[in-house]
């Protein structure tokens, strides 16, 4: 393979979205084909001391050194030779030069009878053996720290989901997985005992992934593997953690999007009475969500807000939606906009003045998301998904703000951050906004209103408030009656990508009369905002228009509290204006004077028209 | 289930660090370089994941070629056109 780092900025883009054992395999490879000067990456080593088979970890580990920006270089002591790797300065491993040390340690390689013979052990016989293990432990960690000042990782032992006694096991004085605890509290002082010493709770870890999950019985008797492929995985980012957290790339800032992520529904269609947030369901999730945010805030992450709506609207709900536990003082940057949110979030890099790789960006919109991977490969990326209940946990499992130090200073940042905030100047910036679109292969299905799709077309024309040059609201059978006027066609535009199918998401009705067509309603779904597909559907109405025999072409925008982002629409589309107050404005489209064309990035299929049968 | 012989390749692609195109009925231990047992390791783990089974252990062992590896995900279910 080419040894440039083109492929492992490509492999390192695809586990942005796709973190499967596959996948770090595959970086890690890549990795290995370069050299740490054509990475361009800065070198960090890590050494692991260990006496269980840690193999399968390491392609997780190295491709997450290299997502935070490291050209990692590992070393690994010989099986079971954690002893010959720290107590002697001559070893391989001090000569190595760690940047950190890892001592992964399973509890029935350093003390087989605890494990397995349990039952065989007096409570004086247990308690010496926990007294030998925690001895030899601080032994080794107390030499490491007179050989080396890097930082060292030592993990805990993992209790046993089934212990020699059973039921019994809790009820007796000297009890196995008491026994474990005692292990595990001792390692806990021991780590405290020295600088720079910290604690891997592999035990919490096993406990959040569950029995079946943590343990591989195959590769335990085959090679010396006690962890499952999940374990692996999650004890690699879980070094990360601390390799962040002590190197100084933790993630500093929260960037949210609002609707369907900060509460249920859409401001701009729903209005402030209308989102979801409180205490029942499901506003319930969204609060239970903000709580934890404001948490986060609490614990020194600046918090932003990036969305597509009008900043009011917004502004709106923090300042006077009762339920609302964020409020306007607790943001340190806004960007609320019809801007794409590349462009957004490089705005709050630079007004907060920190770097887009401190970033964590949230949304519920897949589309966004991979718009945001594509393009800031820097900005970690979390898509909520569709299931509000799930919000929660897919921000606290994550770990992004993870710190080994807490002080009240730190529940001071995002007001520090507001005051810089306010201090930067705005800057514009370039995205290649048009390649991410043609990379999404975007379909769209033009048709007329037929028997199935009328019900849809009025709903939209009755729900549609932003993107929606008339707002004129239409019922089912008053879209059925245009449909079959000859002097009228209702098109519908259905809209599919790569990722997913939105369905129909667009609406234009037109008008005859002689040589002359009106449009007399133009929507988009909101769903359906900032691909340029509304260029399709014009682009079809034009063409329509022209078919029909008419050589002039009228739209019109009349000003609602709620679609402002259209106001332009006509004029960006190259239409000529007739007439225009703040309220109202009339444009036209001359098929001989003027042109437009639809963005070349969507696909456009035509569907032959059907016979729709009028309401008698 | 049907699967198509790429996504399998991808498989080996990835654990192997080679090219996709590179791996046919004849790939193995004795024709890939980096088929060592750490990294058979990885390919069971990889494979486990990607078509959600899981192998015993004798049929790891067994699985020492691309073909080997189809014969085995056959008893899996998993069928290759």
């Amino acid at each position: 393979m080419a040894a440039d780092s083109e492929t492992l900025n490509a492999a390192l883009r695809r586990l942005s979205r796709d973190s499967s054992y596959s996948a770090y395999a595959s970086a890690a490879n890549a990795l290995h084909e370069l050299t740490p000067e054509a990475s361009e990456l800065q070198i960090l080593r890590v050494a692991i001391s260990r006496n269980f088979t840690v193999e399968g970890m390491v392609p997780v580990l190295e491709a997450e050194l290299a997502r935070a920006g490291f050209y990692p270089q590992v070393y690994l002591g010989e099986f079971d030779a954690i002893s010959q790797d720290l107590l002697d300065l001559q070893s391989g491993l001090y000569s190595f030069r760690p940047d950190f040390i890892v001592i992964a340690h399973w509890l029935e390689t350093l003390a087989p009878q605890f494990g397995s013979r349990f039952i065989s052990m007096s409570p004086a016989e247990a308690t010496a053996e926990i007294d030998r293990v925690l001895e030899e432990i601080r032994t080794r960690i107390a030499t490491v720290r007179q050989h080396s000042a890097v930082p060292v990782l030592v993990n805990n032992f993992v209790l046993p989901p089934y212990p020699t006694l059973g039921i019994l096991d809790s009820q007796s004085e000297s009890h196995q997985i008491g026994g474990i605890l005692r292990l595990n509290a001792g390692i806990q002082t021991i780590a405290r005992e020295f600088p720079d010493v910290y604690v891997v709770d592999l035990m919490s870890l096993s406990a959040r992934l569950g029995y079946e999950q943590t343990f591989d019985e195959r590769y335990w008797h085959f090679g010396g593997s006690p962890l499952s492929r999940a374990a692996m995985c999650a004890l690699g980012r879980e070094y990360m953690k601390f390799i962040r957290a002590l190197r100084g790339r933790v993630r500093k800032c929260l960037v949210v999007d609002c609707d369907n992520t900060l509460w249920g529904g859409i401001i701009g269609e729903d209005g402030i009475g209308g989102i979801k947030l409180g205490s029942a369901y499901p506003g319930s999730c969204y609060t239970t969500f903000q709580r934890e945010i404001l948490n986060l805030k609490d614990r020194g992450v600046i918090l932003s807000v990036c969305s597509k709506n009008n900043e009011e609207d917004v502004r709106e709900v923090f300042r006077d939606h009762p339920e609302m536990l964020l409020r306007e003082e607790h943001i340190a940057a806004w960007e609320v906009n019809w801007d794409d949110k590349v462009t957004n979030l490089r705005k709050i890099a630079a007004r907060l003045n920190i770097g887009l790789d401190a970033i964590v960006f949230v949304d519920d919109s897949r589309f966004e998301c991979d718009f945001v991977r594509e393009n800031l490969p820097e900005v970690e990326v979390l898509n909520l998904g569709e299931e509000p209940s799930a919000y929660l946990r897919l921000l606290s499992s994550s770990g992004y703000f993870d710190s080994l130090t807490f002080s009240r200073e730190d529940s001071l940042r995002t007001q520090m951050y507001r005051a810089e905030a306010q201090r930067q100047d705005l800057q514009n910036s370039t995205t290649s906004l048009p390649e991410y679109l043609a990379s999404l292969r975007m379909v769209a299905t033009l048709g007329k209103a037929d028997e199935i799709t009328i019900a849809r077309i009025a709903q939209l024309t009755q729900k549609t408030n932003q993107f929606n040059l008339t707002t004129r609201r239409y019922t089912e059978s008053e879209i059925r009656r245009f449909a079959s006027d000859p002097a009228m066609d209702v098109f519908y535009m259905k809209l599919r990508d790569r990722v997913s199918d939105l369905g129909l998401v667009g609406v234009a009705i037109l008008k005859y009369e002689g040589q002359q067509a009106t449009i007399d309603t133009f929507l988009l779904s909101c769903r359906a905002l900032g691909r340029g597909a509304e260029g399709v559907l014009l682009e079809h109405c034009l063409k329509s228009a022209a078919k029909a025999g008419a050589d002039r072409v009228l739209g019109c925008y009349s000003r609602t509290s709620r679609n402002a982002q259209v106001a332009d629409f006509y004029n960006r589309c190259h239409f000529a204006t007739v007439s225009r107050t703040t309220e109202e404005s009339v444009w036209e489209f001359g098929a001989k004077t003027n042109f437009f064309r639809a963005p070349d990035w969507i696909q456009v299929e035509v569907i032959p028209c059907k016979e729709i049968h009028a309401v008698k | 289930m049907l699967s198509s012989e790429d996504k399998l390749k991808q498989v080996f692609a990835d654990v192997f660090g080679v090219d996709s195109n590179s791996i046919d009925e004849n790939s193995s231990v004795d024709t890939i370089e980096k088929w060592n047992s750490f990294n058979h390791m990885k390919l069971v783990l990889a494979l486990e994941e990607q078509y959600d089974v899981r192998f015993q252990m004798n049929q790891t062992i067994e699985m020492l070629s691309y073909a080997l590896v189809k014969v085995v995900l056959s008893e899996h279910g998993i069928v290759f056109n």
